[in-house]
């Protein structure tokens, strides 16, 4: 067996040697700065979470009432376009969402026992929600009455220090002859 | 140049199909993005970092596609379809592709 006890002896010495403002940080021996930082850990993992779950319920509202704001611009998986368009381009809608620190780490552990993991599944739900609805604002923004063919897309989306997943939702938004007009065809 | 991602152009005639064009592109932020998202990683929710990235790339490829489509002759892109795929940490490839057409002059 490795003797520990000489290094964390030099430990116990080179944070006496540290100013006090760093002690507070640190703690006073070697013992009390492992505790510090799974405190710290807990700490930062558990205000992120609690900050994580308000931000949730409040998008969640937010998004409610932007949808009811929505309500007549329709949404068309079908290609079939009908005989009033006028006009038609393609649009696009898409947000990137990750889940918090203390989540993700609680997922590590869900996914040895396998099933539904409700977490990611209410995150993937959320992010597609919002593209879509950032898709019917681009729409309203343009001028579109409706978008057809609308098609959904994710990818797993890797960054330096985080994963993260993009949801995307594109269609083509059509604008109509104005109603009082007869359509040429029929 | 009209891209749509149904199989005509509302309004319009297609009179010739002039084959798949395509745009890619790899793209990446830089490194301060990437430590703001691991901060914003703490707490979740949208990263908006990449979110901007995805969209600049999704924009970047879509012009190549048109620039592809244009030295074609062609007058718009149909039936376009994205994808996206991340090739390595802090990097991802925006693919767009469609069918090339050729419109009847409009009318007016």
């Amino acid at each position: 067996m490795v003797d520990f006890s000489s290094q964390i002896d030099e430990f116990d010495k080179a944070l006496a040697e540290m100013p006090e403002v760093m002690q507070f940080f640190f703690g006073g021996n070697f013992y009390d700065f492992i505790a510090g930082n799974i405190y710290q850990a807990i700490g930062i993992g558990g205000l992120g979470w609690l900050i994580a779950t308000l931000y949730e319920r409040r998008h969640n509202k937010q998004m409610a009432e932007r949808e009811a704001l929505l309500g007549d611009i329709k949404i068309s998986t079908t290609k079939h376009i009908g005989s009033n368009a006028a006009s038609g381009v393609m649009i696009y809608g898409s947000v990137v969402v990750a889940h918090d620190f203390f989540r993700t780490l609680i997922i590590q552990f869900r996914k040895i026992i396998g099933g539904n993991i409700k977490a990611y599944e209410r995150l993937v739900v959320r992010g597609r929600r919002e593209a879509l609805i950032r898709l019917r604002e681009d729409a309203r923004l343009r001028g579109f009455d409706r978008v057809v063919n609308v098609r959904y897309g994710s990818s797993r989306i890797s960054g330096l220090f985080i994963n993260a997943v993009e949801l995307v939702a594109y269609g083509t938004g059509i604008k109509d002859h104005a109603k009082t007009n007869i359509s040429p065809k029929s | 140049m009209i891209i749509t991602n149904i199989e005509n152009i509302p309004g319009r005639t297609v009179t010739e199909e002039l084959g798949l064009v395509q745009g890619s592109t790899v793209r990446g932020k830089h490194i301060g993005k990437d430590i703001a998202a691991f901060f914003k990683g703490l707490i979740g929710g949208e990263i908006k970092g990449y979110s901007d990235l995805l969209v600049e790339g999704r924009e970047e490829a879509t012009s190549r596609m048109e620039g592809h489509a244009k030295d074609l002759g062609a007058d718009a892109v149909v039936n376009v379809r994205i994808t996206t795929s991340s090739i390595t940490g802090g990097a991802v490839e925006l693919l767009a592709y469609g069918t090339a057409v050729k419109l009847s002059p409009a009318n007016g």
